[in-house]
């Protein structure tokens, strides 16, 4: 039993790390019909954001200056920001001159501009094709409770993605950008013809997905006390395969498509003798399996083709 | 009339040969400055001949009246690379690897071209022909050209597989569906142990053709070529034979088919179209293509590892098919000449080497979306 509650736990870290990627996905899918490819890549930059930042602050003596619990958020927050601008940047460059061009292009230049962002911090870092040591910013303490293990630094990374997603759907809901974003996500030309200026939605849009990737990538580095340069790839195909699976395009879907496929691959490499190199392929193959017989999603809209 | 015709294709010649010349020589050149010399030179004719209307249009007219006249120059030519090069087996070697992926993007044009099917799983179907073939032969001692059409089919087998989700999606939901077949058939070549793993497999034999192996160097007209130009030779036939069935298949109803379908499926449909058997049928035939193409590859490196199929070999193909003008076989050629040329030129960037890669694929998508030569109408002759 504490077994499978620890497998729990961790399922739970797994799926938010997928929800908080699968949510990019789907605001911008949401906002301008379009995969960012590069995502998952922008989401990791999130974490070497914060290994620059903190080998900066290092540098300047801040570490000691400020104590950790004022000193470790700021730097986080600046991160999600850093990467938040930096995806806008990219809808503003690679993404936009596309918006009217066939679906195949944009596919292809995101997936060439996730090439592009990989290999840029692959050689801006000094033996880049290793792995870099991620920074403990989390304490590392950890307590027993009925036989099951929590580490403190579990409890806060998942109070924070509760935290987050909360937050954004309150700016969703309550705010006028928010009403904006969802405006433009129903109906661009209806939203454009309210005096909504799309390109700001947009660019707002892809400011807070950006941002909330930054935070998984950051979760990915924290757990797993490394990054690489490559780990873009497979997080934005895993977010992606979340985003489908709950529903692309709305965002409660992500939730449960992360969830699901952080259960499935953490129960697959837990409980399934040998399966622990294979649990990418479990992964993909529910989503192909949630492809073949539910297309749209669990939450999504069923699309009909208009003649 | 005649001397007309005959100095018409003197003059036909003299163009083609011309253009060889220069090819050859800047495949020749090594330093940085001079291929970038050349690579401006080529575009300078490009542009002059997009401004000067009146050369470019002799000039088509000219191809389009001596079509035998210049398909033959151009195989001559082509066959006769080998001889120029023959003190660089390194170039033989990178017109070889050219081939290769003019293979793997013909075939990925039926596809992505012809019918607008997304497909980022090339480079599985490519491994599955690649590791077929190669245990096999390390194994049970298949000869490669047993092992070319066992290798095609089982990737065509595996096509097939993969068609059968993509059915359901479009867009978007069927890339996902091909990048994530291409992923696990990559974690599953990386972790099975009866494929080497991460390891491989090495020492793969070379083919061998009436007792002659591909690895001796190769004699012909008193000249010793180097073994890199068996290879050589089978690519042409090879490239030979898929730009044939490519050709047809376009000219012919299953191409028109394909094209009816990129242009609306719904339509498509209502004219009878069984669009499903359409659309599977370009993934296998994709997948055969991709399946030889591995073949042959594993049988010339002799060594394969899951790296050599890895999720950006997918992004090249169709990258390639993209830059080169889609459902244009001849572009989609020139395109995988390009790109494999011009990476292997610019190795003293070997560092940014994908770097490059990225940013020349996201700026030609800006500025020329429809790839260096888009595909004409198709015209009809009564």
């Amino acid at each position: 039993m504490a077994e499978i509650i620890q497998q729990m736990i961790n399922a739970l870290l797994l799926g938010c790390t997928y929800t908080l990627i699968a949510i990019g996905f789907n605001l911008f899918f949401g906002a301008l019909n379009v995969v960012h490819f590069s995502h998952g890549d922008v989401c990791i930059l999130g974490a070497f954001m914060t290994l620059i930042l903190y080998g900066l602050a290092k540098f300047l003596g801040l570490v000691t200056f400020l104590p950790g619990f004022l000193f470790i958020p700021l730097l986080i927050l600046l991160a999600m920001i850093l990467t938040g601008l930096i995806g806008t940047f990219f809808e503003r460059v690679v993404i936009r001159p596309f918006r009217y061009a066939p679906l195949l292009m944009v596919l292809v230049a995101t997936v060439a501009l996730g090439m592009v962002v990989r290999e840029t911090v692959r050689l801006s870092f000094p033996h880049g094709s290793n792995p870099q040591i991620f920074p403990r910013i989390l304490p590392q303490t950890s307590f027993q409770w009925g036989g099951v293990l929590i580490r403190l630094d579990n409890l806060i990374i998942f109070g924070t993605t509760i935290f987050l997603i909360s937050m954004m759907f309150l700016f969703i809901k309550k705010t006028r950008m928010g009403a904006a974003i969802r405006a433009v996500s129903q109906d661009t030309e209806a939203a454009a013809m309210m005096g909504i200026n799309i390109d700001r939605t947009v660019a707002v849009t892809f400011l807070v997905g950006s941002a909330l990737g930054a935070i998984a990538g950051i979760l990915i580095g924290a757990y797993n006390n490394i990054i690489r340069f490559d780990m873009g790839l497979m997080g934005g195909v895993k977010g992606f395969s979340a985003a489908v699976v709950g529903g692309l395009g709305n965002v409660y879907g992500a939730i449960i498509g992360g969830l699901i496929l952080g259960f499935v691959e953490t129960f697959a490499a837990a409980f399934i003798p040998g399966g622990t190199p294979y649990t990418d392929v479990f992964a993909f193959l529910v989503v192909i399996f949630f492809l073949i017989f539910k297309p749209s999603g669990i939450l999504g809209e069923k699309v009909y083709e208009k003649v | 009339m005649l001397t007309r015709t005959i100095g018409r294709a003197v003059l036909l010649l003299a163009v083609e040969a011309c253009f060889f010349i220069l090819f050859a020589a800047f495949m020749k050149t090594n330093e940085t400055g001079y291929v970038v010399a050349f690579l401006l030179f080529f575009i300078g004719i490009g542009v002059v001949f997009k401004k000067w209307d009146k050369a470019r249009i002799a000039l088509t007219e000219l191809f389009h009246e001596m079509k035998s006249v210049a398909g033959v120059g151009f195989v001559v030519m082509l066959l006769t690379l080998p001889f120029v090069f023959k003190s660089s087996p390194y170039l033989i070697h990178i017109c070889v690897m050219a081939g290769l992926f003019a293979i793997l993007a013909l075939g990925l044009n039926f596809q992505l071209g012809s019918t607008n099917v997304v497909n980022f799983a090339t480079a599985a179907s490519y491994g599955i022909g690649a590791y077929a073939s190669a245990l096999l032969a390390v194994h049970f001692h298949i000869s490669f050209w047993l092992g070319l059409l066992i290798g095609g089919s089982l990737a065509s087998l595996f096509g097939l597989l993969l068609g059968i989700p993509c059915m359901k999606t479009k867009d978007y939901y069927l890339s996902l569906v091909t990048i994530a077949f291409g992923l696990i058939i990559y974690i599953l070549l990386i972790n099975f142990s009866w494929t080497g793993g991460p390891n491989g497999i090495p020492n793969i034999p070379p083919p061998s053709l009436l007792g002659h192996s591909f690895k001796d160097p190769l004699n012909l007209f008193g000249y010793q070529l180097p073994f890199q130009s068996n290879y050589y030779y089978l690519i042409f036939l090879l490239v030979g034979g898929s730009l044939f069935v490519a050709h047809r298949l376009h000219h012919s109803r299953v191409g028109l088919t394909w094209n009816a379908i990129r242009e609306d499926e719904i339509a498509a449909k209502c004219h009878g179209i069984d669009v499903t058997w359409y659309k599977i049928l370009a993934f296998c035939i994709d997948a055969f293509f991709g399946g030889v193409a591995g073949t042959v590859y594993s049988h010339y490196i002799g060594f394969i590892s899951p790296e050599n199929f890895a999720f950006i070999v997918s992004v090249v193909v169709v990258t390639m098919v993209i830059l080169g003008g889609m459902d244009n076989v001849f572009g989609v050629i020139i395109g995988a000449i390009l790109l494999t040329i011009l990476p292997e030129k610019f190795r003293a960037f070997e560092d940014f080497r994908v770097l490059i890669y990225g940013v020349i694929v996201v700026t030609m998508l800006m500025f020329r979306p429809q790839g260096l030569f888009p595909q004409k109408m198709r015209v009809y002759r009564k």
